[in-house]
């Protein structure tokens, strides 16, 4: 009888023992997730170039001409040295430019790119590029948002109208 | 084995109960207290060392902005991964595939799950072990504004690394501060359960010792009360039942003193006019044989009863003695081998007795006392055995015993234990016998007063093997006068 109340007192006390030495110092944690992440101002025109498969954002310096058309002159250019040292291309054709960014109605989405390409055989890539830079343009000059479709109208018919796929 | 069992009563003692019991009180209360307010202490400090880190990282961010190029080439991260290196801490900074460390020799500090979240857009932080020391990982990306108010990733991952060895440090202190505490108050509850013990301890154990001398017949035996708990009123109990105790004893030991007194008084008042009565009946004895039919019978029966009569007063008057604890040994170096013979021929039972005395055993004892019992004994074997009658001596260094046998009926299991009562008949049928009924009273009380230190002389009765009673006598070699003692 009192051989076992004393074995139940040793088990609790080392029960209690073993929880205190195991949660004892600054022990590994998983993953905490806060807030969204820090955000704050870009200064240039933003461009949306191809690397590894995917859309990626870059910044060109700041053009005397904010609008969309500029921009679309940017991306037909192509990448620029040091972006294609680091992998990055651009399905959009050359012949982009020159190009005419109008506000659309209707059927045909919020802006309508206007070029002398052939709009159907673009990659999935080049339009997306092509719709991510006029939104992204035109959010500096207007009021376009991450909703805001376009439409690409070239030499062989309209492409669209599509929103910006990267939120 | 008994040492085990001792073992095992002191652990099951009070003391140690109580001991225990508090002890593990105070440990289990130390415990619960310094552990509830450790684990608080800890999150605590964890919370403000990751809180600071996470504002101190942020606000060394948003003097990045305005960003104006991107892609970044290695050079802007390293630079960006400098300036967020500091004392406490090292950045690393992650482009696609480009990645810059500011500082520290740790490779890849940064877990696959962490920049996971932080590439899923959220600022994430996780505490690691790196190179054995407690780390804290925060990470986030550099977003970028929109006019419409949300914002796009660029890209760019900066990770800080933050050393927590001063938080492991004020932890690891107070985890000893904990256990200092748990271990002074476990001596504290130990010294407290050690002066409570004692504190009942001693009552319980002078009641203890008290009730042992009361059994031991010291009935004067009180108690001191202290206080007013519960064992006070045990001490008080205590002593009025050994008051009544004393009292009723007293009062029977007087009633017994008394009757014993009356009856050594009428013993001796019987012994003057028994003395006359013998003389005339010396002189009726003579003349007995001279008188006709029933007088010379009626003469005869006289001497005889009065003889017997005699002989019951002298028995009583021994007895008296024996009581009132006035009874002296007369000791000498005796020859007991001899001095059994003597006793056997002066009674004329020497050709009877079958003897087996060893010579030369010399014990130092009451010679005459010798002579009452072993006359006692033989002649009652004689009375209410058969024959043959044994003596037999033996002796060692301590002892002399002395076994009278003989072949008759042996004794009743069921008189067995009244053998040395006092006026105890065996036969209820027979209320007459010849004796007194007081002789083997007599003789037991004469073996009883024999003693060396802690050696008493004893008388026993029992039967034989064979059938047939045997009395056993047995007397210390050396018997110092310890006077009168029962």
């Amino acid at each position: 009888m009192t051989g076992r109340r004393t074995g139940r007192a040793l088990l609790a006390s080392g029960l209690l023992l073993t929880l205190l030495a195991t949660g004892c110092g600054v022990r590994p944690s998983a993953v905490i997730t806060g807030r969204p992440p820090i955000s704050g101002p870009a200064q240039g025109t933003w461009v949306y170039l191809v690397a590894q498969g995917e859309l990626v954002l870059v910044l060109r310096p700041v053009n005397a001409d904010p609008s969309p058309a500029a921009a679309l002159s940017l991306l037909a250019a192509g990448p620029q040295e040091n972006e294609r040292a680091q992998g990055f291309t651009s399905d959009v054709p050359a012949g982009l430019d020159p190009v005419t960014v109008t506000a659309g109605a209707g059927r045909s989405g919020d802006l309508t790119v206007r070029a002398n390409i052939a709009a159907q055989a673009l990659s999935a890539h080049a339009a997306d590029q092509i719709i991510c830079t006029t939104v992204a343009a035109a959010a500096q000059v207007s009021a376009a948002n991450t909703a805001t479709t376009v439409a690409i109208v070239g030499s062989d018919g309209a492409r669209g109208p599509r929103a910006c796929p990267i939120r | 084995m008994t040492q085990w069992r001792r073992v095992g009563a002191w652990v099951s003692g009070l003391r140690v109960r109580l001991v225990l019991a508090f002890a593990l009180l105070g440990v289990i209360t130390t415990v619960a207290v310094a552990s509830g307010s450790y684990f608080q202490a800890r999150n605590v400090i964890l919370q403000q060392a990751q809180d600071a880190a996470v504002m101190s990282l942020t606000d060394q961010l948003t003097k990045v902005y305005p960003i104006a190029q991107l892609p970044p080439n290695q050079d802007d991260l390293e630079l960006l991964a400098q300036r967020l290196s500091d004392r406490e801490s090292f950045a690393v900074v992650v482009y696609r595939d480009m990645r810059a460390q500011g500082g520290s020799e740790i490779t890849d500090p940064l877990t696959p799950e962490l920049r996971q979240k932080v590439r899923d857009g959220r600022i994430a932080w996780q505490r690691v072990s790196l190179a054995g020391q407690p780390a804290l990982l925060i990470g986030t990306q550099l977003a970028l504004d929109r006019p419409d108010g949300t914002s796009r990733p660029s890209g760019v991952e900066v990770y800080s690394v933050r050393n927590l060895v001063p938080e492991q440090q004020s932890i690891d202190q107070l985890a000893t501060r904990a256990w200092l505490t748990g271990g002074l108050s476990l001596v504290l509850a130990v010294l407290l359960a050690l002066l409570s013990a004692r504190g009942v301890l001693r009552p319980v154990r002078d009641l203890g010792r008290a009730a042992r001398r009361l059994g031991e017949g010291d009935l004067s035996t009180r108690l001191t009360v202290r206080g007013a708990d519960e064992l006070a009123d045990v001490a008080r109990t205590f002593n009025d039942t050994a008051g009544t105790l004393e009292r009723q004893v007293g009062e029977l030991r007087r009633l017994e003193s008394d009757a014993r007194r009356f009856v050594a008084d009428v013993s001796h008042e019987l012994r003057t006019p028994l003395a006359a009565m013998t003389a005339v009946t010396d002189v009726l004895d003579e003349e007995a044989e001279h008188l006709p039919g029933d007088a010379g019978r009626a003469a005869r029966l006289v001497s005889q009863e009065t003889q017997n009569l005699t002989q019951l007063v002298n028995d009583l008057i021994e007895i008296s003695r024996f009581d009132s604890g006035t009874a002296r040994l007369a000791l000498d170096d005796v020859d007991v081998a001899a001095a059994v013979t003597a006793t056997l021929r002066i009674r004329g039972w020497l050709e009877r007795v079958r003897t087996e005395l060893p010579p030369g055993v010399v014990a130092r004892l009451d010679p005459r006392r010798l002579d009452v019992i072993v006359a006692n004994l033989v002649g009652n074997a004689f009375r209410h055995g058969a024959e043959p009658v044994s003596v037999r001596l033996r002796a060692d260094p301590d002892w002399v015993t002395i076994e009278v046998a003989d072949r008759g009926p042996g004794l009743d299991p069921q008189v067995l234990p009244h053998v040395f009562d006092r006026l105890y008949k065996a036969d209820t049928a027979r209320t007459r016998s010849e004796g007194s009924g007081l002789g083997l009273a007599i003789s037991w009380e004469n073996a009883r007063l024999h003693r060396h230190g802690e050696r008493r002389g004893s008388l026993v009765a029992g039967n034989g093997t064979h059938g047939g009673a045997v009395f056993t006598l047995r007397l210390p070699r050396e018997t110092a006068d310890t006077g009168g003692a029962p």
